[in-house]
């Protein structure tokens, strides 16, 4: 398994399963290359750093039992997004119904709020992360990943048409919960 | 794009996964079994050497021609059974065929014996 030192990953159409046929060091140059966008978009869907480590590791473990299945490089990063989006909202289901986080049990920043304000940052994070999990699916692949509505409707096998509604409602429901904490400046 | 969507794409950016991740799950997936289809292919692949191609090729023959021993053998007894079923049943007959005969004389002898009044 360790025969081969490093791997070029394909750019287009080449069979990925000929390069990753049980190869190690194939298979950690996926993992390294993808483990930021993995991590990251359990990470959005959990707001807890231990959580979407695990949800992240067990994706590319999933990988590496389906490695065979995988045919191109747009199949691999498809199939790690439809699977994150997936396991991250099992692993939200499975959570004890606590209630959404609320503006109210936010810590209230130090300072007057900036548009690269941390507290900001912080705060947009959790509300998301209080949103319900299909509304947050829609907003992390179009604001993480900058995917088109077409690709979110694909990832998350729904008609473009709901994508978009929940687009809008997600952003709608956000607009109200940062308002009361920015007051009337626009967002 | 509108302000709030400009801060959720900066809210929501890409974040570096812990240190060491990527590690731990390469580590991990050393621990996990082989893939059925994985082993099965490296299989096929290990078997498709010209040294093994070779060996199944001659195991393939040999195991024709055992075959055909076995079944040749298997000819031959029954031959050798259908041949003393055949023996048995003449001498059945020839048994059989005496002790007619020794009959037929009885009754011959009783009739030359016997008055013609009696008859």
């Amino acid at each position: 398994m360790d025969s081969v030192a490093t791997v070029t990953l394909p750019q287009s159409e080449e069979p990925l399963s000929r390069l990753v046929r049980g190869d190690a060091a194939a298979f950690a140059e996926i993992v390294h290359e993808h483990q930021s966008m993995v991590f990251s978009l359990a990470y959005h869907f959990l707001h807890d750093r231990g959580r979407a480590e695990e949800v992240a590791q067990d994706v590319f473990l999933r990988l590496y039992r389906r490695l065979e299945a995988i045919k191109t490089r747009e199949h691999l990063v498809h199939w790690l997004r439809q699977v994150t989006c997936r396991r991250a909202i099992d692993e939200v289901r499975k959570l004890p119904k606590a209630p959404a986080t609320k503006l109210e049990d936010v810590a209230e920043p130090a300072t007057e709020a900036e548009n690269s304000d941390p507290f900001l940052t912080l705060r947009l994070q959790r509300v998301v992360a209080s949103l319900p999990e299909d509304a947050r699916a829609v907003i992390v692949l179009r604001y993480q990943e900058e995917l088109e509505l077409a690709e979110i409707a694909e990832i998350l096998e729904i008609p473009i048409n709901t994508v978009k509604s929940r687009l809008q409602r997600s952003l709608e429901m956000l607009r109200k919960k940062l308002q009361s904490w920015v007051g009337e400046k626009p967002l | 794009m509108n302000l709030l969507e400009e801060n959720l794409r900066k809210a929501l950016g890409r974040k570096p996964a812990p240190e060491g991740f990527a590690d731990r799950v390469i580590a991990h997936a050393r621990q996990q079994p082989e893939p059925a289809a994985r082993r099965w292919r490296q299989l096929m692949k290990f078997a498709a050497k010209p040294v093994f191609r070779w060996a199944f090729v001659t195991a393939a023959v040999l195991l024709v021609i055992a075959a055909g021993v076995v079944h040749r053998q298997r000819q031959e007894r029954l031959r050798a059974e259908g041949e003393m079923a055949r023996a048995q049943v003449r001498q059945a007959l020839r048994i059989a065929s005496v002790k007619l005969n020794v009959a037929r004389k009885k009754v011959r002898d009783i009739n030359r014996e016997a008055p013609p009044s009696q008859l």
